[in-house]
């Protein structure tokens, strides 16, 4: 039951999202999201370690990105 | 040797060639380091149209362009093409960026305002009535159409010749990919890519200052140079020099503003509007210069 | 006269201009050009327990009109003690390592620990990510991890398309992942009792009875499948979000071959220990939210994270980095996160030696309830050469909890969930 609610609710959630075509940016004013910083990849070595830490101390993982498979430390 | 034409002459020199032809009221001058004739009257041909073209549709002093059936909608909606579409775009970002100090529609204010050496200026009554008739804001557009209200008007001449050049530069590029060409409208100056052995273009621009009649020789390597500010357009009353920016906000000339600023950036439409924006801060121009870690010459 | 702080504007008006001029946006040419290396350098300190070291070299590789490669290698080096998953007793105990050859005893009191936790990993990744036509990206990737019991081979794809301007991105992407797991003495049959060596009179008696406690074949597999479903949103010139929604399902051999649950009597005496049942599936749901917000000085990324099982594990993550420019050429960034679960349905700190033996059940406390939260600090410096250098220190601490198990006896004067503290120290280096 749960799960199905976690379900409605992001469906809702991208329907009020997608109906907003009127945020955003124009593309010259990309200059701070052009920022590598910015990027939802930024840092990937640091968060890729900590994925890798707390994957094999904790019951829950993924996410952010795939949390399957990988190794044999959980 | 040389071939003139009606619209362009072409002369080569010992290490490069020069394109001269006359539009947007400035001298324009195309250099190559090439010695090959059919590049050269390609890179003519193509500048000349391009830069006609440009200014026969932005131009306000014509009556059959897109400019002048924008300016004479009367708030009916007017069909734009793409191009026309980022040039509003990139004033609207202009103003947004410079607080509302860079407005394409404040140049109904000339009316009220004739920068001709004299002490004819304006009165506070005259500006009250032309402000309401000022204000990007109250331009609305799309993709395809713009909507100008009665009375107000649009003014690509901020920013047109820049744009010409910027384009020009662009197109050489394209033309002569193994080339350097140096663009300068009237010491608006764009490089389309550097010399394959690095050494500069030498150019001569003219120095604003009125007092001084001299030719500044500069070298530039790559990118673009634009100049604001004509020390010959000016009102004098009471001792006060007004200068011909006008403040879109207040109907008022610049107080404080040097008599010119000429810009380093990599798009002459970048330094066009940066050394623009520069004037209209007046007394703060070289503040508002040193913020934008570019390289700047202010003169006052 | 007066002093106007005046923004910078150049580099928004540079990006309009080229967007003028090219009718294209500016790309960030000065990322294209090279190899993009990263390097680091981990170290994991437990208090007493696993310590591990952990080198990574991560390559990127633009080739042109966002053609991307990324190569990544991993080798990591794990020594120390683990739960074993046995109770504390108040007088020693002993039990038999997983391999069958040793015992190893435990001082009364103590939590038991198997110290023979020793092993190195190599993982090699390589991705591909590329454009479709206008909108749209593709990625494709192979994973491969190995260790000296373990093997793990996975292949991900994904698609991506931009809407609104490139300001609304939707993403799908699958992994499979094929796991295979030889651990050393073989796999332990599930609730079978550990077997001592002092209980039997030679050798052979010993090794009949623990081959007994062994399955016949002596490795097993996993396959898991993971969805993911994401949105990227920018909202404006300084903020974007990321919403994520993941599923994963899993099939094959979820149990820990090192983990045993004790069977203790009504005075909390350890009795035996049986060796650990977990179902062979597992599906969880993910759902993540990720925020992304630019104040001038400063990132913060905030994110949050619900994962649902239906092991019955139900987790709330909450995350935050924090960057700071200092000036140009460095920053300092705080990172904080708290983390709590609830615990799975089997999970059992021990079992009553007068209740019937449950279907599944682990005393792996990392599936039971939990809460931990991380602290740390990065310090990052550009160098003179372009290069930039990074040093990262973290603190874990992982506080398991009861969640509703009354101890009998002896128990109850026992630290039965012990808390766990950890260093991180990273060094970064990219060039």
């Amino acid at each position: 039951m749960k799960h199905h609610m976690i379900k409605v609710g992001f469906i809702l959630s991208i329907i009020s999202l997608s109906g907003c075509a009127s945020l955003g940016v124009q593309p010259w004013q990309r200059d701070l999201l052009a920022e590598p910083e910015m990027s939802v990849s930024a840092n990937a070595v640091d968060l890729a370690l900590d994925d890798h830490i707390y994957f094999s101390k904790e019951g829950s993982s993924g996410g952010r990105s795939f949390g399957g498979g990988g190794c044999g430390c959980n | 040797m040389q071939t003139t034409t009606a619209e362009f002459k072409i002369q080569f020199h010992p290490d490069y060639a020069s394109i001269q032809f006359s539009a947007m009221a400035s001298p324009c001058d195309l250099l190559v380091d090439s010695q090959d004739p059919e590049l050269i009257e390609k890179l003519a041909l193509a500048s000349v149209q391009e830069t006609k073209r440009i200014e026969n549709k932005f131009s306000r002093y014509l009556s059959n362009n897109l400019c002048h059936a924008i300016n004479q909608s009367c708030g009916q909606p007017v069909e734009i093409d793409e191009e026309c579409f980022r040039l509003l775009e990139f004033a609207n970002t202009c103003f947004e960026l410079s607080d509302g100090l860079f407005d394409l529609t404040s140049g109904v204010l000339r009316k009220i305002w004739r920068f001709d050496g004299s002490d004819n200026i304006a009165t506070q009554a005259q500006v009250e009535q032309m402000l309401p008739f000022i204000g990007w804001q109250k331009i609305h557009y799309t993709e395809n159409h713009i909507c100008v209200p009665e009375h107000m008007e649009l003014d690509f001449g901020g920013i047109g010749k820049e744009y010409a050049v910027s384009k020009v530069a662009e197109l050489a590029l394209k033309l002569a990919p193994s080339n350097s060409v140096l663009v300068n409208f009237g010491g608006d100056i764009q490089v389309s890519q550097a010399k394959a052995k690095g050494q500069p273009w030498q150019v001569g621009i003219e120095n604003p200052d009125f007092d001084q009649q001299t030719t500044k020789l500069i070298a530039i390597r790559q990118g673009s140079l634009a100049t604001s500010g004509d020390s010959r357009r000016y009102l004098l009353c009471d001792g006060i020099r007004y200068s011909h920016i006008l403040n879109p906000k207040t109907g008022w000339p610049v107080q404080g503003a040097p008599r010119a600023v000429t810009v380093a950036a990599n798009q002459c439409i970048q330094a066009g509007c940066l050394a623009t924006l520069a004037l209209l801060n007046g007394e703060n121009a070289e503040a508002f210069l040193q913020a934008q870690n570019i390289q700047y010459w202010c003169l006052r | 006269m007066q002093l106007k702080q005046f923004k910078q504007i150049n580099g928004a008006l540079a990006a309009a201009s080229c967007a003028l001029v090219t009718g294209q946006v500016q790309a960030e040419s000065s990322l294209l050009d090279d190899w993009q290396v990263d390097t680091a350098v981990m170290y994991y300190g437990e208090t007493d327990r696993v310590k591990a070291l952990e080198a990574v070299v991560n390559v990127n590789k633009d080739f042109g009109e966002n053609h991307i490669f990324n190569g990544k290698l991993v080798y990591d080096a794990l020594t120390g003690a683990s739960a074993n998953g046995a109770v504390a007793q108040p007088d020693a105990q002993t039990f038999t390592r997983p391999s069958g050859k040793a015992e190893y005893t435990i001082k009364g009191g103590d939590t038991p620990l198997d110290d023979t936790f020793r092993d190195t990993r190599v993982q090699i990744n390589g991705q591909w990510t590329q454009p479709l036509g206008q909108n749209n990206t593709v990625t494709g990737g192979l994973h491969v991890s190995s260790e000296y019991d373990y093997l793990s081979m996975a292949i991900n794809a994904g698609f991506a398309r931009d809407f609104n301007k490139k300001n609304t991105n939707l993403a799908l992407s699958l992994s499979y992942a094929f796991d295979s797991i030889e651990p050393e003495g073989g796999i332990p049959v599930a609730f079978s009792e550990m077997v001592y060596r002092s209980d039997y009179q030679s050798e052979t008696d010993f090794w009949q009875s623990f081959n007994a406690t062994r399955q016949s074949s002596g490795d097993d597999t996993k396959d898991t499948l993971d969805v993911i479903f994401g949105l990227t949103q920018i909202i404006n010139r300084r903020w974007l979000v990321q919403l994520n929604l993941g599923m994963s399902q899993v099939e094959g051999y979820l149990t820990d071959p090192f983990k045993v649950v004790s069977v203790v009597d009504e005075q909390g005496y350890s009795v035996r220990q049986l060796y650990e049942s977990r179902p062979d599936s597992r599906q969880k749901e993910n759902l993540y939210i990720g925020s992304k917000y630019h104040f001038d000085h400063s990132i913060l990324d905030l994110s949050y994270r619900f994962s649902s099982d239906d092991w019955g594990i139900d987790s709330h993550t909450l995350e935050s980095r924090w960057r700071y420019n200092l000036s140009e050429f460095d920053y300092i960034a705080p990172h904080v996160r708290f983390y709590k679960q609830s615990s799975a349905d089997f999970y059992r700190p021990f079992l009553n030696q007068q209740e019937s033996v449950p279907m599944f059940a682990s005393a792996d406390y990392r599936i039971g309830q939990m809460s931990a939260y991380t602290v740390g600090l990065k310090y990052g410096r550009k160098l003179k050469n372009g290069h930039q250098a990074s040093v990262r220190l973290e603190y874990y601490h992982q506080a398991p909890e009861n969640s509703g198990y009354s101890a009998p006896g002896v128990l109850t004067e026992l630290d039965l969930y012990p808390s766990l503290s950890a260093v991180i120290l990273q060094f970064g280096y990219r060039f």
